[in-house]
């Protein structure tokens, strides 16, 4: 080699051999005779089982001041059931190599469990013992209240969480659900107790609306008896849906600086509302978003980062927060939260804002190149079968797919509309998710250092909020 | 093709091949074909531990640097061939190694060991002044997102800083200092490339839809003519007394949401026997929701809302254990503390109950299905146990060994190791002051990555 810094025989870049078939798979369905929707989907080789129990129990479903209610209640199924005390539950999930997680969002409720294969009979019985018979002791649903008016001040201290608390009071009205935090404030949560959280339960948590997702590997397993003999035993009457409140958003543009005296980075979330996944126009959002905002060599991180050095990386994103049911739906269409985030040193936040401004206004004006449009459908279709590998990925899009009403070849016909996704499109949707002059700017951060600076950028108002 | 093939041992189904190309690297092998994918991971033999005074984080600030291009994949080319292909990569540092990582789907396999070879090869053809400031200020951001803007962000530093001295190679982070990243220049990289970045200091391995034969053709093509290092020099001897001899203690008045109570214990080197107990012994107090902390401190006494045991597994130092307690509100530290000291003490005296046992080790079987469960996963642990101790097949072994383990070794690894006298405490003090210095992560990663 005639370059002293080249020590090897370099080689030409090899070209790609015989593209493996793959598809994203699609569940088997049933059903048990308490009206619990199944879904079911044979992984081969895949020994943690991942189960996804989806129950029509949303955040708009809370009552009146209780915000927090259906985390806690979710919570609290784990906290004592059937013959077990609180410890005696978590022991025997433990003891499975069990793990279970739980959240609520405005989609619904969803439990998510991973064990062995060897051990799912009995871990699928103590799920169906917290969902059948949760005990609600008073001194369990006291102590869940304390530890999360405690975590409360521990999540405003995250510069990420607090970022999110503010977007959100700031796109939506107070009288809706989605402007205030997913698990309540200190005023809601102080006033949550056990006859409450058993009166949510005795509302929402019905089977004849609740889907078990079950995915991995069931060679040799029969699973109808399993579920039978478990899930089975949690039986109660039909419930009425809930009706989806309708969702209205301020995007006016603006930033809104809280106050973080001392801070040496600002968080940065800039965001509005878009469509859900039934809208015609996700999968070029998806590709669209990917070339602003998917990885480091996206154009925002291309300038940001790999030019600038001024942050460690911001990501853009859409996200589903709602999706309603097409009958249930009323003219309530489903939304989503369009958005881009990350941090970026204190001195660097105002020149952080003008270039990023300056990428959006360029793809407004010019557009997406064709190469660009390549990589990220390339990236976003082949990536694939690497996403799926596990049976926990799988299980929670098919979660995914009943908690947003879609089809059960949505995931697999997604594939084929982002490879059918023009460069054309994927700029439209981008540009028409992001545009510059509207969008709802929050900044975590030290106001003293940034606030000035920000001003006199002259893109929108700046206010400054409390931290 | 000057390598060697080496011996196949099966364990829960899993089997992997050994290699060696004449220029020393090691190349271990994996066939799975559930799915059509192929990770490749490549382990270099250095980390942290490798740095000198006045220059910690260069380990990871080079790590950045591995991908801003080589003799053939201009800047950014790296990121953009791999996500482009379908694939996804990253790398990270750790005290003892860095690694490198793609997961590609089958049929674009040879493009990730091509891509790898051409900057094991060739990185300073590339390599400059430019890449250098711009990933210097990324990795400052790091250091900011992940440590310093983030509460209780500079635990982890602290209490490593405690538990191994002055002076000792791990008594720093991979993160680094402001200071010293400041201070490194374009010599310490190529040097730190020339040392380090050699074919025999690195392991290779390609676990998942592959075809053995036709792999082992491209990396003897893509890595065979790198010629072998012989600048390779040692860490410095990281031997340390097994406790640390007396507790110490600090108390930090920090702008944080409450009272936290986080301590560091020195525990067993990862490879023994010993160091498999104390991972039960760590588990069985303070890890899930069934923990002895947990269900003593969270449930009972209502003294803390989270209470964390874990440990991290070193080879050329201690181990290191981390309690990581936060307080309820109103809640006291010596009530906290003392019913710590209890619940250690007592799983000294009384070891764990058979229950506790079962618990623990199905707990960290899982992990272990989780770690293998994945292509990407067990092309680590084959790298790590080839890097570490020698030998790939040992990654199949280490669940069996944990499940041997007795209850009587899990007593004994705590009243050993478990104690007041061996471990540096940290207090948090909550200050409302808002003029306070920085703010401090829950994040208790150990490495450090080149992309989010």
């Amino acid at each position: 080699m005639s370059d002293p810094l080249v020590t090897m025989d370099l080689h030409p870049q090899p070209g790609a051999g015989q593209l493996k078939p793959w598809e994203f798979p699609v569940p088997e369905h049933g059903s048990l005779a308490s009206g619990l929707a199944l879904q079911r989907c044979h992984r081969p080789g895949q020994q943690v089982m991942a189960i996804e129990i989806c129950m029509d129990a949303p955040l708009d479903a809370e009552p009146d001041g209780l915000d927090g209610i259906a985390t806690i209640m979710v919570h609290a199924l784990e906290e004592g059931c059937g013959p077990y005390t609180a410890e005696e539950f978590a022991a025997e999930l433990e003891r499975c190599g069990a793990t279970v997680g739980s959240r609520v969002d405005y989609t619904g409720a969803r439990i998510s469990m991973e064990v062995p294969a060897s051990r799912l009979e009995r871990a699928l019985g103590l799920l169906a013992e917290a969902l059948r018979a949760p005990t609600f002791a008073a001194s369990e649903v006291d102590r869940l209240v304390r530890n999360r008016l405690d975590e409360i001040p521990h999540e405003l201290a995250s510069p990420p969480r607090r970022a999110a608390k503010q977007l959100s009071a700031e796109l939506f009205p107070s009288s809706s659900r989605m402007s205030r935090p997913r698990e309540g404030t200190e005023d809601t949560v102080a006033r949550i107790d056990a006859a409450g959280v058993r009166a949510f339960y005795d509302a929402h948590l019905r089977p004849g609306t609740a889907t078990a997702v079950i995915v991995g590997d069931l060679a040799g397993i029969d699973l109808d008896r399993m579920l039978a003999d478990t899930l089975g035993s949690w039986t109660s009457p039909l419930a009425p849906t809930a009706p989806a409140q309708t969702v209205t958003a301020d995007q006016a543009s603006r930033f809104v600086i809280v106050d973080r005296p001392g801070a040496v980075q600002t968080q940065l979330l800039v965001g509005r509302t878009g469509p859900d996944r039934r809208d015609p126009v996700w999968p070029a959002l998806v590709v669209g978003t990917y070339c602003l905002g998917g990885t480091l060599t996206s154009r925002l991180d291309r300038v940001l980062r790999e030019e600038k050095g001024y942050t460690y990386g911001v990501r853009a994103f859409a996200q589903v927060l709602r999706s309603p049911a097409m009958a249930a739906a009323d003219g309530a269409a489903g939304t989503s939260l369009l958005a881009i985030s990350g941090a970026v040193d204190t001195a660097s936040t105002a020149p952080a804002l003008a270039d990023m401004h300056s990428v959006l206004r360029t793809l407004a004006a010019e557009g997406l190149t064709d190469a660009e449009r390549d990589l990220a459908v390339q990236n976003l279709v082949l990536v694939a079968p690497l996403r799926y590998e596990t049976a926990a990925a799988v299980a929670g899009t098919l979660a995914d797919q009943v908690e947003q009403h879609l089809p059960d070849d949505y995931q697999a016909e997604l594939y084929k509309r982002l490879a059918a996704t023009t460069t054309g499109a994927a700029t439209d949707a981008v540009v028409a998710a992001f545009p510059p002059d509207g969008l709802v700017t929050v900044l975590v951060g030290d106001a003293a250092e940034i606030r000035a600076p920000v001003e006199a950028l002259g893109i929108a108002d700046v206010t400054v909020v409390a931290n | 093709m000057g390598q060697t093939a080496s011996h196949d041992i099966r364990a829960g189904g899993l089997t992997a091949t050994e290699h060696r190309l004449a220029n020393g690297l090691r190349v271990v092998l994996s066939e799975d074909h559930l799915t059509p994918v192929a990770a490749v991971c490549l382990w270099y033999d250095v980390g942290s531990r490798n740095e000198t005074e006045g220059r910690t984080g260069l380990a990871h600030l080079f790590e950045h640097l591995m991908f801003q291009g080589s003799a053939q994949v201009h800047g950014n080319g790296h990121f953009e061939l791999v996500q482009g292909a379908g694939g996804s990569l990253n790398g990270t540092t750790s005290f003892e190694r860095t690694n490198y990582f793609e997961t590609m789907p089958a049929h674009q396999l040879e493009l990730a060991l091509w891509l790898e070879a051409d900057r094991m090869g060739s990185l300073l053809a590339a390599l400059d002044e430019e890449s250098l400031q711009n990933q210097r200020d990324v990795v400052k951001n790091e250091r900011r997102q992940r440590y310093d803007n983030v509460p209780y962000g500079t635990a982890f530093e602290r209490l490593v800083a405690f538990a191994y001295p002055a002076g000792h190679p791990y008594h720093h982070t991979p993160i680094g200092s402001m200071v010293d990243l400041d201070a490194a220049t374009l010599e310490d990289a190529r040097a730190f490339f020339r040392t380090n970045y050699a074919p025999n200091n690195a392991v290779l391995s390609v676990v998942g839809d592959i075809d053995p034969e036709q792999t082992l053709a491209w990396v003897e093509r893509y890595f065979g003519s790198i010629p072998r290092g012989t600048g390779k020099v040692p860490p410095r001897d990281g031997t340390l007394p097994e406790t640390i001899g007396a507790e110490l203690r600090e108390e930090i008045r920090e702008e944080v949401p409450a009272r936290a109570l986080m301590a560091a214990y020195r525990l067993p080197h990862d490879g023994t026997r010993d160091c498999d107990a104390a991972d039960l012994a760590v588990t069985v107090l303070g890890s899930g929701m069934s923990s002895r902390l947990y269900n003593r401190l969270v449930r009972r006494d209502r003294t803390a809302i989270s209470a964390d045991f874990g440990m991290l597994r070193l080879v050329g130092a201690p181990s290191l254990g981390w309690l990581d307690i936060k307080a309820a509100s109103g809640a006291e530290f010596a009530a906290i503390e003392g019913a710590v000291d209890d619940e250690l003490t007592r799983l000294g005296a009384d070891g764990p109950s058979s229950e506790e046992m079962e618990r623990a080790q199905a707990k960290l079987e899982r992990e272990w299905l989780d770690r293998l469960g994945t292509v990407a996963g067990r092309a680590d642990e084959l790298c790590r146990y080839a890097v570490l101790f020698g030998d790939p097949q040992l990654a199949f072994a280490a669940i069996g060994k944990i499940l041997d383990v007795t209850a009587g070794e899990v007593r004994a690894v705590a009243a050993a190791r478990l104690r007041p006298d061996n471990r540096a405490v940290l207090e948090y003090e909550p200050v409302t002051a808002t003029n306070e210095a920085d703010q401090a992560g829950e994040d208790r990663d150990d490495q450090e990555e080149a992309g989010q």
